[in-house]
């Protein structure tokens, strides 16, 4: 029997890059098949391939024994593929049944008006046959994530969809939401549909699928049953050497205590509590570490610390100052650098040359302005020093922010918050989308500033940049802290079961500091976590 | 599945419930808005029972009065038809800013053409295909050619503003053409003698095409598949490209409706008279613009841009009728009104909730 | 900063593509909206009577009107007629400089706000305001000084008052966008309805000059006017009032590009997220900037009671809306300002002439206006037909390879 998918020999060319070189790839009817790789491996370029968005420069794609050429998503959709895109397509102010239905609506009166009842029927009776839990009157932006995913890919059976290709479905998801898709992902086996999993975490990939081909810099490197292999093997094949980094931090020297947060409460636009009652010290000398799958309250608690939102309770000084309502350029001005999560919506103006770049956040200070009046000249050095300093590239000064590529944008702005001369830096995710040399480049810095006396606030969904650069280390889960552990005497399987939500128990052995905070209900689930080495919840942006 | 009916019954009222709370939530500030707008009448009404011979009374008189209810149909019917083309564009993800523009086109247009050809209703269309024609170029730019929406609609606005008077004068030697025929007057017997309700069944032609405009909008959005297809185009334009529906397509049928819709109502307004008038901002003279504003208020809905057009119309009509009465509040204070109200109502209501995609340009993937 | 520096920088701005590109577009589109307005001519001139020896000839065909007349006048006319001889500076090409120099004012105003990524469509309104206050806080003031001293002391004053009166009228839609969320284009639409009708309530009521039939405040006196110094023939146009004008290009150009200040307008014009990371208080810019770009347009107001008209009359002219044609074609540098003012100086002024001259109706200019706006609005038209035929140009950007645009958030590690 011929493969339900078979990529044959697909190469993709782009300007300047080859983004496939000659990848094959072979899918069993009723299995999961992970693609796994780094960030810009190639996997969502190939799945693109796939898809109907890209055609490839050689090679072919068959369904089922038959060679298939699609040259719009629509003919790949026509032919039984459908795409659940990392960021959904879904229309938020309209209902589960009118987005599932969009484009094919069930016409009633010679096709003027939309079939509503017929509609409904038919969402419902599609939920009913995969076992899934939708409701289909509910209006998206009411429901939770993992709903709307399960919407997307009810969307995609009801256009007649047998293989689905979901690109990296657990990004968003909260551990319960991934076990639920896995789940789902299982029933749609059983019942004969095909499914390719575009993936980063080896963990997830060892799960979920049947087999795994393991792409890298534009290549398949492997393909390996899921059921054999480990993730030591995995993580070799991704990154083509060892990965775990070994960062020798050495014993800190602290000091002052520089930020101080106390039951710091942050609610989202609906009124949640996004960050629920979190406390915490920063000294100088330490690194403090934050770890926790994405989404739960990290961002906004870092915007509470750096002035970008106004915490709704709580207290935050910064050197012995009360600074929970202090302006972002207060902070600024009293030493707080910044590396935020978002680079190209707030560490960077796109539009702006470097020079203007590296003005950012000091045109009002002393440094590079007086009296109200900057000093170009000064600036232009200014932006060419971080520049020479941090292997920016290319090396020039004018060029503008926006062409420049995602690791070098970070670098940029790594150099203009470390060179601030801080005493707080606070960095969200500093290596996200970052190649491996500049991380570790990265790593160095900060650890030169922690040893100069900077307290430094980490907060990353890597778990070995947290465990390996903290000396202090809380896991945050739907905006509370689980604990506060040395992460030295932490193991990962450990931080996994933290990070999942489940409170340490009688068996609370790990030095834990018992400064963590608040006591909601954690989720009791017993299960292997992942352990995600090379875990970068990416940045990529569509 | 013997029961499945029945659960399903429920989660539909559940589902109306949900709707409900949301819309209380959601509209908060509109409902204090309209909750005060009939407070206020209704207070007037009885002082002006009560007290027959102060101001209220007589303010209460104007607003009882036939013709202000006549006055304020026929002061909505250019507004309200802009209205709602604007809803057409703007929830397709157009922002139709050159609406003003639409109808002073088709205001002069459709007196051009009646005059040509002697035809009131030939007249009509002659307005409403220059207005299309005018928004078939605004949407060749925005769209075909990804221009700054609210760039391009203020220079179809300032387009408009030039050519019309520039025609009147190059065809009749005067910015203001001369009198044509009047669309005249629909009279439905008997109902049309009823007290202040009388006016909604003597009316012009236009009145009437305004009804069934905002019933075929409504319609639309609400029932069939293009109205969705319109709203996902504005909300989300991938969502809708990936499954299958062109969003340029969609885009430009939208705003060629909002063309034909504007040019109804500028051809009603011109034909109502009989003339065009095209001195300074022109006989038109900020319709347009409130146009936008009443459809915001309205939050997209055509049967609320409707009322909200008549809370402002109605303002202007009262105006006139106190005017005739010799009330002395100074005409040109009383002008502003609308505008007022419009940054009050802005002020209070803040931020509408524009469609999630509105004044983006879209590319399609291949 | 060194001279050489200094030149390094200006070199490299002046080579920026962009800056070049922007240069281009704004120059086709002014030359395609004379086109298609020499071809409105030509139609109208179809539609209009004429004896057949007014008539001109093209293409074999009897047109009323003469494009080539008509755009000799619009031009050639508002400069005075230099080919002509017997040039003066008295002449029409005062007029241009009058027409050139309020309209600098009202460019500035609206290309600071679009900087900030405001859309101040209310300068006009700002403009009135800033007229009405000059007017009546002059006539005040001029009871108390005369002479030399009063024109000295008077016109800063003046200029002082439109400024501050524009500028706390701009402040309205800034405070409102900034803390009601209010869209500034719908206010800014509204307040300048708003300041028209109570303009005219005031000025028909009130302040009205009892002498006149129109609706105006009593006459300044000729001491609390701008000077006609050089144009001495002209008492509505003063070499002052343009010097003042290029001050403020040159002003708001050096804020704009070397000042915090500027540099928080620019940032949070462009990417307000940023700006607001880098420290910058966002409602705060909002405000200041429609303020200063309110008391520009107040200015202008000023400037027009005191120099053009000499007391403020209903009905001024829509050097507002002028203005955000001009900032426009000028992309919304102070410089290209300058530029621009002269060009729709020109424009302005040349309608009277081709009034006066030709029987085209002077709204021509105002649907050039209009084209010329909608042209500039869409650079792809252009970069399409700079690269050939409609249709057969490529996407401009680069390609994304892996599920993101070029540059984006990617490290090395890509393909």
């Amino acid at each position: 029997m011929a493969s339900a998918v078979h990529l044959d020999g697909i190469t993709k060319r782009f300007p300047g890059v080859v983004a496939n070189d000659d990848v094959d790839l072979e899918v069993e009817r009723g299995t999961v098949h992970a693609l796994l790789g780094e960030n810009g491996a190639g996997k969502t370029t190939l799945m693109n391939v796939l898809y109907g968005l890209y055609e490839p420069t050689s090679g072919e794609v068959r369904l089922d024994g038959e060679p298939r050429a699609f040259g719009s998503p629509r003919d790949a959709i026509d032919a039984g593929i459908g795409m659940i895109h990392q960021h959904f397509m879904l229309v938020d102010p309209m209902t589960v049944t009118e987005n599932i239905t969009l484009g094919n609506e069930p016409r009633k009166w010679g096709g003027i008006a939309v079939d509503r009842a017929g509609s409904r029927e038919a969402v419902v009776d599609l939920a009913d046959r995969y076992g899934f839990d939708v409701d289909p009157d509910a209006r998206i932006e009411d429901v939770s994530v993992g709903e709307q995913q399960r919407v997307e890919i009810l969307k995609a059976l009801y256009r007649g969809a047998d293989t689905l290709i979901l690109d990296e479905p657990t990004a968003v998801l909260t551990p319960q939401e991934v076990d639920e898709l896995f789940e789902v992902l299982d029933e749609l086996t059983a019942q004969g549909k095909t499914i390719i999993f575009i993936t980063h975490k080896l963990g997830e990939a060892m799960r979920a699928a049947d087999e795994i081909s393991v792409l890298r810099d534009g290549r398949k490197v492997g393909a390996v049953d899921a059921d054999a292999t480990t993730q030591e093997e995995l993580a070799e094949l991704m990154v083509g050497r060892e990965v775990l980094l070994d960062v020798d931090h050495g014993t800190a020297e602290t000091g002052e205590v520089v930020a101080s947060v106390s039951d710091v409460v942050v609610e989202d636009d609906r009124g949640v509590r996004a960050v629920d009652g979190v406390s915490f010290d920063v000294r100088g000398g330490e690194v403090f570490g934050i770890a926790g799958v994405d989404g739960n309250g990290q961002s906004e608690l870092v915007e509470a610390v750096t002035g970008l939102q106004t915490p709704d309770a709580g207290e935050i000084r910064f050197r012995g100052e009360d600074v929970t309502t202090a302006s972002r350029r207060q902070r600024i001005d009293d030493g707080m650098a910044y590396v935020p999560e978002d680079r190209q919506e707030r560490g960077l103006v796109m539009e702006f040359g470097l020079v203007e770049n590296g003005l950012l956040g000091s045109q009002h200070g002393p440094e590079l302005a007086s009296n109200g009046r900057i000093d170009w000249s000064k600036t232009r050095g200014h932006a060419e020093a971080i520049i020479d300093e941090y292997d920016v590239r290319p090396p020039d000064a004018d060029a503008d922010a926006e062409s420049l590529s995602g690791g070098n944008q970070q670098k940029f702005i790594v150099g203009r918050e470390f060179e601030r001369d801080p005493e707080l830096v606070v960095a969200s995710h500093p290596t996200r989308g970052v190649d491996v040399g500049s991380i570790e480049f990265i790593h160095e810095r900060l650890l030169e500033l922690r040893k100069q006396g900077v307290a430094i606030l980490l907060v990353s969904s890597k778990l070995e940049e947290v465990q390996g650069l903290s000396d202090r280390l809380a896991v945050v889960y739907e905006g509370e802290f689980i604990d506060v552990v040395d992460p030295d005497e932490t193991t990962e399987e450990e931080l996994g079961l933290l990070m999942a939500g489940e409170r340490p128990g009688e068996d609370d052995g790990d030095g834990g500091e018992p400064e963590a905070t608040g006591g909601g209900d954690a989720d009791g689930t017993e299960r292997e976590t992942p352990t995600d080495l090379t875990d970068a919840a990416d940045g990529e942006r569509a | 599945m013997s029961d499945a009916p029945a659960d399903r019954a429920d989660a539909d009222s559940a589902a109306r419930n949900a709707e409900g709370d949301g819309f209380f939530e959601r509209y908060t500030t509109r409902a204090l808005v309209a909750g005060v707008t009939v407070a206020v009448v209704v207070t007037l009404l009885l002082a002006g029972l009560l007290f027959p011979d102060s101001l209220a009374g007589t303010l209460a008189d104007a607003l009882t009065s036939r013709n202000t209810l006549a006055a304020a149909l026929r002061l909505s019917v250019p507004i309200a038809f802009a209205a709602l083309g604007g809803i057409f564009a703007e929830k397709s993800g157009v922002i139709n800013i050159g609406l003003e523009g639409l109808l002073i086109i088709s205001a002069f247009s459709a007196i051009y053409v009646a005059d040509v050809t002697g035809g009131v209703w030939i007249g009509f269309a002659g307005g409403v295909v220059a207005s299309t024609l005018l928004a078939a170029l605004f949407a060749v730019v925005t769209i075909g050619f990804r221009a700054d929406q609210i760039i391009a609609g203020l220079a179809v606005w300032l387009i408009a503003l030039g050519l019309a008077p520039f025609a009147s004068q190059v065809i009749y030697s005067s910015p203001n053409t001369p009198t044509v025929a009047t669309t005249g007057t629909i009279t439905v017997p008997v109902l049309a003698d009823l007290p202040f309700f009388g006016a909604l069944f003597s009316a012009s032609p236009s009145v009437y095409l305004l009804f069934a405009a905002v019933f075929g909008s409504w319609y639309v959005f609400e029932r069939t598949a293009f109205g969705r297809w319109i709203r996902a185009s504005g909300e989300n334009p991938k969502a809708l490209d990936t499954a299958g529906v062109s969003v340029t397509h969609v885009r430009y049928a939208a705003v060629l409706i909002s063309g034909v819709l504007a040019g109804m109502g500028g051809a009603a307004l011109s034909l109502d008279l009989g003339q065009f008038t095209g001195n300074g901002p022109t006989m038109v003279n900020g319709k347009g613009f409130i146009a936008i504003v009443a459809y915001l208020f309205g939050n997209y809905n055509p049967v609320g841009a409707f009322l909200s057009t008549m809370l402002f119309a109605g303002l202007d009509a009262v105006q006139t009728v106190l005017q005739l009465q010799g009330i002395g509040i100074p005409r040109q204070l009383i002008r502003i009104t609308p505008f007022v109200v419009v940054i009050l109502v802005l002020a209070l209501v803040g931020r509408t909730r524009l469609p999630e995609a509105a004044g983006e340009n879209y590319e399609t993937e291949d | 900063m060194s001279v050489t520096d200094r030149a390094r920088s200006a070199l490299s701005r002046l080579v920026d593509a962009s800056a070049t590109e922007r240069i281009l577009i704004s120059t086709a589109a002014l030359v395609l909206s004379i086109l298609i307005g020499a071809v409105l001519v030509l139609v109208a001139g179809r539609m209009t009577t004429c004896t057949a020896g007014e008539a001109v000839y093209y293409f074999g065909t009897g047109f009323c009107y003469d494009p080539v007349v008509v755009f000799d006048r619009l031009f050639l006319g508002a400069l005075g007629d230099p080919l002509s001889g017997g040039w003066s500076p008295n002449g029409q090409f005062a007029v241009t400089l009058r027409e050139t120099t309020l309209l600098l004012f009202t460019g500035l105003s609206v290309a600071l706000a679009f900087r900030a990524g405001i859309f101040n469509i209310g300068t006009q309104g700002q403009m009135v305001v800033g007229a009405l206050a000059t007017a009546l806080g002059v006539l005040w003031a001029s009871s108390l000084v005369s002479g030399v001293v009063g024109t000295v002391v008077l016109i800063p004053f003046g200029l002082l008052v439109g400024a501050v009166f524009g500028g706390l009228y701009g402040a309205v839609p800034g405070l409102l966008k900034a803390y009601a969320d209010a869209n500034e284009v719908i206010t800014t639409i509204m307040l300048n309805f708003i300041a028209t009708g109570v303009a005219l309530y005031l000025v028909s009521g009130i302040f009205k000059d009892p002498e006149s039939a129109a609706n105006q405040t009593v006459p300044l006196p000729e001491f609390a006017q701008f000077p006609a110094l050089l144009f001495g023939g002209r008492q509505d146009f003063s070499i002052v009032a343009l010097g003042f004008g290029l001050l403020a290009v040159a002003a708001l150009y050096y804020a704009l590009e070397h000042t915090a200040f500027g540099y928080d307008v620019r940032t949070s014009g462009v990417q307000p997220e940023a700006a607001e990371y880098g420290g910058v208080d966002a409602k705060r810019t909002v405000v200041a900037s429609l303020t200063l770009s309110g008391a520009l347009g107040g200015i202008a107001g000023a400037m027009y009671v005191m120099m053009v008209l000499g007391t403020f009359q209903t009905g001024i002219p829509a050097y507002g809306f002028d203005g955000i044609t001009v900032s426009i074609l000028a992309g919304n540098n102070p410089l290209g300002v300058g530029v621009a003012a002269l060009l729709f100086g020109v424009l302005k002024s040349g309608t009277t002439v081709v009034q006066f001259a030709t029987d085209v109706p002077p709204q021509l200019v105002g649907v050039l206006r209009g084209l010329i706006i909608l042209f500039v609005a869409m650079p792809e038209f252009f970069r399409l037909l700079a690269r050939g035929l409609p249709g057969t140009g490529s996407r401009p950007e680069a390609v994304a390879t892996d599920g993101g645009t070029a540059g984006d958030g990617r490290g090395e590690t890509d393909e």
